[in-house]
């Protein structure tokens, strides 16, 4: 991993427009907890559909999705990706220090201030929060994963990235039962239900399609083979330009 | 009737004045405008264009107001930035085509003088690929054909030159005399490369800090002096002594062995060769001496020497 | 060769007599040049076009015509389960169809948007179309209305494919008029509003990838904020501010509007009680929202310069 990388990442992650709308999102959720809670008397069953639905549902991979673009669509649609390239750092590290500032990056506005949320919009003894959280990590991850590959794989990732997230899990996972079982989310929270243990999910509306191993491989299979994809295209990026 | 005139023209914007007391005449045919970054270019070509009213004054262009015909003045009036803009994804055909269009052509129309309009500017098959994949010199000639597409009468081409090698800046030069002398097209070029507005242009205007310095005709500040710049090997003072008992008048300057001698007869270039001559020194120059435009920025004295 | 003659070009002649081919020269031309009504509707036109990609190389067809796919097929399920359901009506009413589509009607804005307007802005195309026969106001005019024409077309012909599915499964002719003409009025709503938006939050973000996520996270999150948001406040006895709440949402102002003018059932499953009152405030809202964002896209592209 290349610090220097890191830092122009960074850089180029928080400009004006983009960290503006990190904050405000965030904030909004933080906002709908509060409301939440006062709504459904602090209830974690309200607060789990909410962290489910919205947070985990909506808000993480669209936040994982702005700070994929951030982190790498910028630099490829305006072409200054070539300086990067052109210096004797080996693919892999430059795709590493990007995706280590994205992570920091969706840690902070995403998976904490869900955490955050769920506390806010009702929780016992920060368990709920805690599950929460770790799936979410988990899920960011691997959307992050996705997307930053997906940027350097196809101009137009964004909203075929945008479809599948939004569209195959949370639309068409409603109706086909099938579907969900091949969801980032449901992978994820395979892993938060099993901290919680199948009593207290339960009653907390925490539920999972598959089991915590099942989960777990698949995120794994995916963030690997994500990864591995976005090294093996950024080495043979080409800057045509037709969109 | 020239092709811009401007009468007082004046731009405040706040505190800054862009534009003070304008009065300029810039007559048909290649007129170069010199002037820094910051000296009122800028301003001065949206005034032109019709898309911002001066503060007082007025500026007509082909005989028609700046202030009250801003659109029928860009029907006919091209302009090529300086700035890149171009879209990447789109073919240079394709592109010409539709500014074409957006200058009022009908979309047959656009099509045919699109062709000819590439050709004419030297872009061939490359018109066809993605303007993302062109050299500089491909993309001014696109920056220049869509100002010439919908046949203007007059074009304003901004640092045409920029970012292009000699063999290119030559090319771009050349296009652009033929744009004047061959197609009819009045223009105006700025530059901050003296050298080349005074191989092409017929007139020169300069601004700084929003003020006329200069407005001449190339011809006139190009012109013969009326002086013979004389250098000998040696013995130079004894030579513009000798000369100057014969009555010519002789400037010298700070080298010994180069002096400037007026002609006002022919026949001072014979004195010139019969005192060399005589002194047994080698004559390494005569020469008619030229005006250059930089003359128009030095003092009186530099002028004389230069 | 044919000259034009209003040029006399002598270079030509003097070459022709050393017997070169020499080229026809700089061709005049005195035609008509068609005014900014033509240039308008031109731009209009090229903006409509663009956005469902025709005219560009196949790669950039994929995208739209993907999602239009994805919009239209519903259409033609519902009127299938209609027929074999043996229902008396749509399964999905005409003006709660692009709510319920409106992940992908918010995805096509998304990634349409920034095509109308981002490019000329990054690229710094401005200065070329300032210093044509047109007025600023008349590009944003041109591509607002390129985008909002494109935008009513694909929830038009949704509309349509609802409607004549309905006319196969045999569905009540007279509702099913009602029911599409409805369904128009309310595509042309949800197109002023969704174009205002998108195109005010691309101009404002002209790097393209971050104005497609920009557009699709403000669309997605702001829905799902006022969904829950109004939810809430209806389940807590709070009713009129969570109807109001909910038209945070363009898709619950349009559908608020529906309601309110039309009687029909709201297309979020809620109860719309604010009557009269409701209907004015909504549809300020939505004149607002439509004047207000030109009124934004004027003034940002008041500030782009020529030079």
């Amino acid at each position: 991993m290349n610090v220097t990388v890191m830092k122009l990442t960074a850089r180029g992650l928080l400009g004006r427009r983009r960290a503006l709308l990190l904050v405000i999102l965030p904030l909004l959720l933080l906002g709908l907890a509060g409301l939440t809670r006062w709504a459904s008397d602090a209830s974690p069953e309200a607060s789990s559909i909410l962290a489910n639905n919205f947070s985990m549902g909506t808000l993480l991979p669209l936040m994982c999705l702005l700070v994929a673009t951030g982190v790498i669509g910028a630099e490829i649609d305006d072409g200054s990706i070539v300086y990067m390239l052109a210096k004797p750092l080996k693919r892999r590290v430059i795709l590493f220090s990007k995706l280590a500032v994205g992570f920091a990056a969706v840690f902070v506005f995403a998976v904490l201030p869900t955490m955050a949320g769920v506390a806010i919009a009702g929780d016992e003894g920060g368990e709920l929060s805690l599950a929460y959280g770790l799936s979410a990590i988990l899920a960011a991850i691997v959307y992050t994963a996705i997307f930053v590959t997906l940027g350097i794989v196809t101009r137009n990732a964004v909203v075929f990235g945008l479809l599948y997230a939004l569209l195959w899990e949370t639309v068409l996972g409603g109706y086909v039962p099938g579907i969900r079982a091949v969801s980032v989310r449901q992978w994820a929270l395979s892993v938060g239900e099993r901290l919680l243990g199948s009593r207290q999910a339960d009653e907390w509306a925490f539920a999972s399609e598959v089991g915590m191993t099942t989960g777990l491989i698949m995120l794994t299979l995916t963030t690997v083979g994500a990864v591995y994809l976005g090294v093996r295209k950024l080495s043979t990026l080409t800057l045509n330009s037709v969109e | 009737m020239p092709a811009i005139a401007t009468q007082g023209l004046t731009r405040v914007f706040g505190p800054v004045t862009a534009l003070s007391q304008l009065t300029v005449e810039m007559p048909t045919g290649v007129v170069g405008l010199v002037g820094a970054n910051g000296a009122g270019k800028s301003t001065l070509i949206k005034i032109l264009l019709g898309l911002l009213p001066p503060t007082s004054g007025s500026a007509t262009i082909l005989g028609m107001n700046s202030l009250t015909d801003g659109l029928k003045i860009r029907e006919i009036v091209g302009y090529m930035p300086e700035s890149e803009c171009l879209p990447p994804d789109v073919s240079a055909t394709e592109f010409i085509v539709h500014m074409a269009r957006m200058s009022g052509l009908p979309t047959s129309v656009a099509r045919e003088r699109t062709a000819d309009t590439l050709r004419h500017v030297g872009l061939y098959e490359e018109r066809y690929r993605p303007i993302g994949g062109y050299s500089t010199g491909m993309r001014q000639r696109v920056k220049l054909a869509q100002a010439l597409v919908h046949d203007p009468k007059l074009v304003l081409l901004d640092e045409p030159t920029n970012g292009l090698d000699p063999a290119g800046r030559d090319d771009m030069l050349e296009l652009i005399r033929r744009v004047s002398a061959d197609f009819n097209i009045s223009v105006v070029v700025t530059s901050h490369l003296l050298g080349e507005l005074e191989r092409i242009s017929d007139h020169i205007v300069s601004i700084e800090g929003g003020v006329l310095q200069h407005s001449t005709s190339t011809a006139a500040a190009t012109d013969f002096s009326g002086v013979v710049l004389v250098e000998v090997t040696d013995r130079g003072p004894e030579a513009v002594d000798r000369l100057q008992a014969m009555g010519a008048t002789v400037t010298t300057g700070a080298q010994p062995n180069s002096f400037a001698v007026a002609i006002n007869d022919e026949r001072v270039l014979d004195d010139v060769r019969g005192v060399v001559v005589d002194l047994e020194v080698g004559l390494i120059r005569m020469q008619h001496g030229r005006h250059h435009l930089s003359e128009m920025f030095a003092t009186q004295q530099e002028a004389l020497h230069g | 060769m044919a000259e034009n003659s209003a040029v006399p070009d002598a270079a030509p002649a003097a070459a022709q007599s050393h017997g070169v081919i020499h080229d026809i020269g700089f061709r005049h031309y005195d035609g008509e040049r068609l005014g900014r009504g033509w240039i308008v509707r031109s731009l209009l036109v090229e903006t409509f076009r663009g956005v469902f990609g025709l005219g560009r190389p196949a790669k950039a067809k994929i995208m739209p015509w993907v999602l239009v796919g994805i919009l239209f097929a519903p259409p033609l399920i519902f009127a299938l389960i209609a027929v074999l359901l043996g229902l008396d009506e749509l399964p999905l009413s005409y003006t709660a169809y692009p709510q319920a589509l409106s992940l992908i009607v918010s995805l096509f804005v998304a990634s349409r948007a920034p095509y109308c307007v981002s490019r000329d802005l990054r690229h710094g195309v401005m200065p070329l179309y300032l210093s044509r026969p047109m007025r600023r106001n008349d590009y944003v005019f041109a591509k607002f209305a390129g985008l909002a024409l494109a935008l009513f077309a694909i929830l038009a012909a949704a509309e349509t494919l609802l409607f004549v599915g309905a006319l196969l499964a045999k569905l009540a002719v007279g509702a099913q008029i009602t029911g599409y003409l409805q369904g128009l009025a309310v595509s042309v709503l949800y197109a002023l509003v969704l174009t205002s938006i998108g195109l005010v939050i691309a101009a404002a973000t002209p790097r393209r990838g971050l104005g497609v996520a920009a557009i699709i996270t403000v669309l997605a999150v702001v829905a799902g904020v006022a969904a829950v948001a109004s939810e809430l406040l209806i389940y807590n006895g709070n009713e009129t501010l969570g109807n109001y709440v909910g038209a945070l949402d363009p898709y619950g102002l349009v559908d608020g509007i529906a309601v309110l003018w039309f009687g029909v059932d709201s297309a979020f499953g809620r109860e719309v009680t604010l009557g009269f009152t409701g209907g004015v405030a909504f549809t300020a809202a939505v004149i607002v929202v439509v004047a207000g964002g030109i009124g934004l896209l004027m003034r940002r592209y008041r500030k782009v310069g020529v030079a």
